[in-house]
């Protein structure tokens, strides 16, 4: 990494043409992965890479570069030419670095490249076991597990200067089971900001158990209903439905574009009364948590919506400046090669107050959605989709038959206000987010929550 | 603005393999692949008549895969000083102790591929006048087109996004076997996706290009795509449910073919993950459909004159006459089916090891229908020109398909008004079965590979809405 005397020459030389704002973000990664598929681990990688992203900003226009290098002469080169694309007038801008201070502290325990390669692959091999041995129905495990160690360091000129380190694991399971002609798929995933500690909290086998059983219920699907009708959603991974409908129109970017139907209604009912949704990256070891964001921001806790009225968007320094409100810690970037934009951390509906299984007994026909395999937004007109990867009848308060190949769809605003029930049961799930062509972590979360309506596209009658 | 203008720099990533190899030479494994790719990157945004952002880049990264005990280790390094490459080595090694042994593993025979490249393809993928286009020309461009598409209707309100991109990369590949060869190549992208507005309701509307050279992207074209289809769904409306004929825009047709190419993989087809498996020589489609994999077609975005293993491509026909002939195959799964690579080795970049993966994959024309030939055969249906969802709503495995859909309602074999918030669901062997009419149209979506067809009528489909 490099020190603060050189990380002021190379902020001074990008603004050296007269740009307003220069940054540099530096990252080196460790990463490795593995793979168990058809009974085998067949894939055992590992990588390095060390860079530089510098970023120059003048006027609403954003200058950016990335060298595969930290070497002092090469990043003062690529300032050099970088500032060649502005020519403006030269104010010489006195930069004074001072180290950030976060709230969010984790301790690190079993540091992931200390932990030898055979113990990962029992790992996988204790997931394989688990999931087949759970039925006979079982005949394929996908298994994933990898890890990442990163050091990072930030400076820009407003005076961030930032150093920081984070250890991430991911561990993720799809079961594939078969009965006759039927065949079903159950994923699960586990990934926190920790070390392999991570396992000790959770057995890798249970997980596996999980994802099983999703596989296996789904055995006897029938087809999901089409139609309008209330639905009960699950928790934890059921707030992909909030990160979808509601979560992207929330970010910063898209309000300044003119593409969010969020766009002015700051201080408006936009949810039912029991709604209160929020952004937090500072919650300890979540996947979506950290302590600084990709632009050096102290991580924060953010209420976006508080009972259905909004009260924020979630913003990078650029939008901050442009709509004149404070950071919220949600600047974030893949790596160094990619210019931050506002991100979600961890987005939640947060807990309300009634039982999960009182919120089911008071629909007399409708689904219950259990877990998801994602989904997608349209911000500019909120409308979304998403699909139910576990999902079974309601009938009479009862829940019923599974159901198969069924996608809810709807419109962000309208659903908002669609929120009869929540429950006491938050939980949350962890995943990646694709953004501008960006992949980063997230996690998204919710109690057991009711909605009056929603349009369910399935295929049965 | 000189770098952000692309040069075509003098490469020797051949002399880097080399050397890599005669490091590895030291380690004492079996076998070994050296991959290298470098790549220059424009990405451009323009709001409002501004640059929004604009970045450049200029990176390379070695993967290098070890074979040792019929065991495979992989590991990639960005760093090229020695030591950060004997690292590398050394990982791959060390990885290589943990996966399982298996007979078959291992490169490409000299006995079995032919270790040339398929010296044509080069033309067509790399075009010398890219490089006459500097940065400033390229702002221009992307100026130019949100002027041109703002222009074309009052209703228009805004672009959510503009974005040019272009690329010049250089594949490097050397083996063990004596395998050594590069090609390079160069693509430009532009992506647009508008706003449009009435009293009542909003619309977005996309359209996309690409070329291998600035110089050839239609911004009248791509401007009139999405000005078009934004338009015509402005004050789209739900309707009730049902089930109906549905008429698939060649795009999003398209977008469907990409599942069904994802299960054509002997990768899948092996480990059960597909329902091809077993159904070689069935009938899979109720028409005579022909499916190719094209990987040295002129016009292809995915043509490369070797594979990610340096394995010449092919073109295989996957389909004939609506029955299935073949899998795609890399070395690895062929040789588990005592047959021989089709060249679909693919990697998503020097981070990966190679898989099989699709390269054109594209489903016939016919040359009876035009897109308004089969309008008119449609008394009652859902002309689908957009679908969102698709990667949370299909389940190759299961072969489930569910995904929210926006378009027109067809009556009588006219357009008559534009729906939303619908979904349309089915499953991929009934779909197989359901397609009725094939246009002449043939267009390609590029995503995972580069993937083609014309529109499709499709009979009887679950259509959910109010």
């Amino acid at each position: 990494m490099i020190d603060k005397e050189t990380a002021k020459k190379v902020l001074n030389q990008l603004l050296g043409s007269g740009g307003q704002f220069s940054e540099l973000f530096i990252q080196k990664k460790v990463s490795n992965s593995l793979r168990l598929d058809d009974n085998k681990i067949e894939n055992a990688s590992s990588g390095f890479e060390i860079g530089c992203g510098l970023r120059l900003i003048y006027e609403d226009s954003t200058y950016y570069a990335y060298i595969d290098s930290i070497e002092e002469s090469k990043l003062l080169e690529s300032a050099k030419v970088l500032r060649a694309a502005i020519n403006n007038s030269n104010i010489n801008k006195s930069i004074d670095l001072n180290d950030s201070y976060s709230n969010y502290n984790v301790k690190i325990l079993k540091y992931p490249d200390l932990v030898i390669p055979e113990v990962k692959k029992q790992i996988l091999l204790k997931v394989n076991e688990a999931a087949r041995n759970k039925s006979d129905n079982i005949f394929q495990v996908t298994a994933s597990l990898s890890d990442t160690q990163e050091e990072i360091l930030i400076a820009n000129s407003e005076g961030v200067f930032v150093k920081d380190f984070y250890v991430k694991i991911f561990l993720a399971i799809n079961v594939i089971a078969a009965k006759g002609s039927e065949v079903r798929t159950g994923y699960k995933s586990l990934a926190k900001s920790m070390g392999f500690e991570l396992f000790d909290e959770k057995k890798p086998e249970d997980v596996a158990l999980e994802a099983a059983d999703i596989a296996l219920n789904m055995l006897d699907a029938i087809n999901a209903p089409i139609g309008i009708l209330p639905v009960v959603i699950g928790p934890g991974f059921g707030g992909v439905i909030f990160h979808e409908a509601c979560g992207h129109g929330l970010e910063a970017d898209a309000i300044i574009k003119n593409a969010s139907v969020f766009k002015d209604k700051l201080g408006c009912k936009i949810a039912s009364d029991i709604v209160t949704a929020i952004d937090d990256s500072t919650l300890p070891y979540h996947w979506g948590s950290y302590k600084f964001d990709g632009e050096g921001s102290p991580s924060q806790r953010n209420i976006l919506i508080e009972n259905g009225i909004l009260r924020n968007y979630m913003l990078d320094i650029k939008s901050s400046k442009k709509l004149k409100l404070p950071l919220t810690g949600n600047g974030r970037r893949q790596s160094f090669r990619d210019i931050p934009i506002p991100r979600m951390s961890n987005t939640f509906i947060d807990k309300g107050t009634e039982k999960p299984d009182i919120i089911i007994s008071s629909i007399k026909k409708g689904i219950y959605a259990k877990e998801f395999s994602g989904g997608q937004v349209d911000p500019a007109t909120g409308d979304f989709v998403f699909g139910i990867s576990e999902g079974y009848l309601i009938e009479n308060g009862i829940l019923g038959n599974p159901i198969k190949g069924a996608t809810l769809i709807g419109n962000g605003p309208e659903i908002l206000n669609k929120i009869e029930a929540i429950g006491n049961d938050l939980d949350y799930s962890p995943g990646f987010c694709g953004k501008n062509g960006q992949s980063i972590t997230n996690e998204v979360g919710q109690p057991t929550i009711k909605i009056s309506a929603i349009t369910v596209g399935g295929t049965g009658a | 603005m000189d770098y952000f203008s692309k040069k075509k720099n003098n490469n020797n990533d051949i002399e880097l393999a080399r050397k890599i190899s005669r490091l590895i030479d030291k380690s004492k494994v079996d076998e070994y692949e050296i991959y290298i790719s470098s790549s220059t990157d424009n990405e451009l945004e323009i709001f409002e008549g501004e640059v929004e952002s604009l970045s450049y880049s200029d990176s390379k990264g070695i993967g290098i895969r070890v074979f040792k005990e019929k065991r495979i280790g992989y590991s990639y390094v960005t760093s090229f000083e020695e030591n950060k490459i004997i690292d590398c080595i050394e990982k791959a090694v060390l990885n290589s102790k943990i996966t399982n042994a298996e007979e078959i593993n291992g490169l490409p025979l000299r006995s079995e591929y032919r270790y040339t490249k398929e010296a044509d393809i080069q033309k067509y993928i790399f075009d010398e006048d890219f490089f006459k286009v500097n940065i400033e020309k390229k702002i221009e461009l992307a100026k130019n087109l949100e002027k041109i598409v703002k222009g074309k209707d009052k209703r228009i309100s805004g672009v959510d996004s503009l974005n040019y991109s272009d690329n010049y990369s250089e594949v490097t590949i050397l083996n063990s076997n004596g395998f050594e060869d590069s090609y390079k190549n160069t693509s430009c992208f532009l992506f647009l996706n508008i706003i449009s507005k009435d009293k009542k309701d909003t619309s977005t509307g996309f359209s996309f290009l690409y070329e291998r050279n600035p110089q050839k992207l239609n911004l009248e074209k791509i401007a009139q795509d999405a000005a078009a289809k934004s338009l015509m769904l402005l004050g789209a409306k739900k309707i009730k449910s049902t089930h109906s004929d549905i008429l698939l825009d060649s795009l999003v047709a398209s977008q469907f073919l990409g599942i069904i190419a994802s299960i054509l993989t002997a990768d899948s087809v092996q480990k059960g993950k597909s329902l091809f498996k077993g159904k070689i020589g069935e009938k899979i489609f109720s028409q005579n459909i022909n499916i190719f994999d094209n990987g040295i077609m002129k016009e292809g975005f995915s043509s490369k004159p070797f594979d990610a293993e340096g394995v010449n491509k092919g073109n295989t026909q996957i389909f004939k006459d609506g029955i299935l002939k073949t899998y795609l195959y890399d070395c690895y799964t062929a040789r588990k089916d005592k047959t021989l690579s089709t060249g679909n080795a693919v990697r998503a970049s020097y981070k990966s090891n190679p898989g099989v993966g699709i390269s054109n994959f594209y489903l016939e024309p016919s040359s009876d229908y035009s897109f308004n030939d089969i309008l008119k055969k449609i008394d009652n249906g859902f002309y689908v020109v957009d679908i969102i969802g698709l990667h949370s709503g299909a389940n190759p495995i299961t072969g489930d398909i569910s995904v929210g859909a926006k378009g027109l309602w067809i009556k009588n074999g006219n357009l008559v008004f534009p729906v939303k918030e619908v979904t349309i669901a089915t499953d991929i062997l009934s779909f197989c079965k359901k397609i009725e009419t094939i246009g002449n149209d043939l267009k390609f979506f590029p995503s995972a590979g580069f993937i083609g067809s014309p529109s499709l009528h499709v009979k009887d489909i679950a259509i959910s809405g109010i």
